[in-house]
């Protein structure tokens, strides 16, 4: 199946304003022609509606996230998964969208990508002896540069009661490889259609936790992504881990509290494997989920204001 | 780098005057050097409780999704935005997610005659 990656996460949501803000502040823009759609640079993004609309399929557990809609690379993927899933399950068309529901009880929907191409060199480092350098008196950071944007929409990460089930689903009927495990824990996996290291996260959990642990966008390098999550954290939002650097995945990360009931995360940089690469298979632990982790200092050299027992008394 | 045993905070000042903490609000105190509250007051049928900003289904893990967002979207309870576990504003019993069962650390309050709020054990600072 030459599914592509995630594009759009639907939500329903019991304070939409609150919601909105929060993904206008994280530096989506709303669609031109809906105010309640919020894109990446790509055109991948999020659709916010109100948790008792109708319309959106259900969820379990009171999750928020109603819908994960995939893109496929054609006509003929689309085809295949409507054959393939309509096997054991109810499949059907909506606003061009095929829609079902995964072996976790979330609901899934396919369309042919609508991702638009990006021409936009990453964030390139002056590395001594590197052929690619910064042209002369291109900065590295600019402090007051304008808003940041998430260029895309990056992965998904799910808890789910039967992890076997779920996995099975995902490797076994849509084709996605497994890249890396947390033993004991779950599989990070990726589609047919997608070098990423993972664009799905799957971890086996409590029936209670059944929902979602955190999705994220692809920022353009660490830089944007500690400079876009300083610039969160200014603006009143409450950082939970990082920033930091994993290591499945090399991926940046930093993950903040939202009130989509799971975290939100902003990363960069992430691995791409192809089909030899060999899973890795490591115990969770934060010891190989963060390869380091940063920490924020306001002052940094003692001078007027300083206090009393110095700047670590603070 | 460990923190100094005493630290500039460790005096009874007051948090807020009583007449700040609206019935049905949260509030964050003490921010560290990250801007995290190290503790937050809910005012609950008009009564304060005080609670460390320390889920317990992680060791330490802060519970607003923004500056003094503590409550879930309807104010009724207590609400981890890490994972969605829900508290009683008054008991600190999580009735719902990953600690079900268990309770937030409470920290004593002292109200002065004038209506000032302030922690009851000033050193309390230094721990939480």
């Amino acid at each position: 199946m030459n599914i592509t990656g995630l594009e759009t996460l639907v939500f329903g949501v019991e304070d939409l304003a609150a919601c909105r803000q929060y993904l206008l502040d994280y530096g989506l823009h709303a669609a031109a022609d809906d105010p309640n759609r919020l894109l990446a640079l790509d055109g991948s993004g999020v659709e916010l509606y109100p948790a008792d609309d109708a319309s959106l399929p259900s969820a379990p557990n009171g999750c928020q996230l109603r819908l994960a809609v995939m893109g496929v690379a054609d006509e003929a993927t689309l085809q295949a998964i409507a054959e393939e899933l309509g096997k054991d399950r109810e499949v059907h068309r909506v606003d061009g969208r095929l829609q079902s529901v995964d072996d976790a009880g979330f609901a899934i929907a396919f369309q042919v990508s609508r991702r638009q191409p990006l021409p936009l060199i990453g964030e390139i480092s002056n590395a001594p002896g590197s052929p690619i350098q910064r042209v002369p008196n291109q900065l590295g950071v600019v402090a007051g540069r304008e808003a940041i944007q998430p260029r895309a929409l990056s992965h998904l990460v799910y808890f789910v009661p039967d992890l076997a089930k779920a996995e099975r689903f995902y490797v076994e009927r849509l084709g996605f490889r497994v890249t890396d495990r947390f033993d004991g824990v779950g599989p990070f996996i990726q589609p047919a259609g997608s070098l990423e290291h993972h664009t799905h996260f799957l971890i086996g959990a409590p029936a209670f936790m059944h929902g979602v642990e955190h999705f994220t966008f692809h920022f353009g390098g660490p830089t944007e992504v500690i400079q876009n999550g300083s610039r969160f954290v200014k603006a009143g939002y409450q950082a939970f881990w990082g920033p930091g650097r994993h290591i499945f995945g090399s991926n940046w990360f930093w993950y903040f509290n939202s009130p989509f009931g799971c975290h939100v995360e902003m990363d960069a940089d992430m691995d791409l494997h192809d089909n030899t690469w060999r899973p890795r298979l490591a115990p969770l632990g934060a010891d190989a989920s963060q390869a380091f982790l940063l920490r924020r200092r306001d002052n940094w050299m003692p001078g007027p204001g300083t206090p009393e027992n110095g700047d670590y008394a603070n | 780098m460990p923190k100094s045993p005493t630290v500039p905070n460790c005096h009874a000042q007051p948090l807020c005057h009583l007449s700040e903490l609206g019935e049905g609000s949260a509030r964050g105190f003490l921010p560290d050097e990250d801007g995290q509250d190290r503790i937050f007051i809910v005012c609950h049928e008009g009564r304060l409780h005080a609670w460390r900003n320390a889920c317990p289904h992680l060791a330490g893990a802060p519970m607003a999704w923004k500056r003094d967002a503590y409550l879930s979207p309807d104010g009724r309870q207590v609400m981890c935005h890490a994972h969605g576990a829900r508290f009683e504003p008054d008991s600190g019993l999580c009735v719902h997610g990953p600690c079900l069962g268990q309770r937030l650390e409470s920290v004593a309050l002292h109200i002065s005659t004038s209506g000032q709020v302030s922690l009851a054990d000033p050193h309390l600072t230094c721990s939480v």
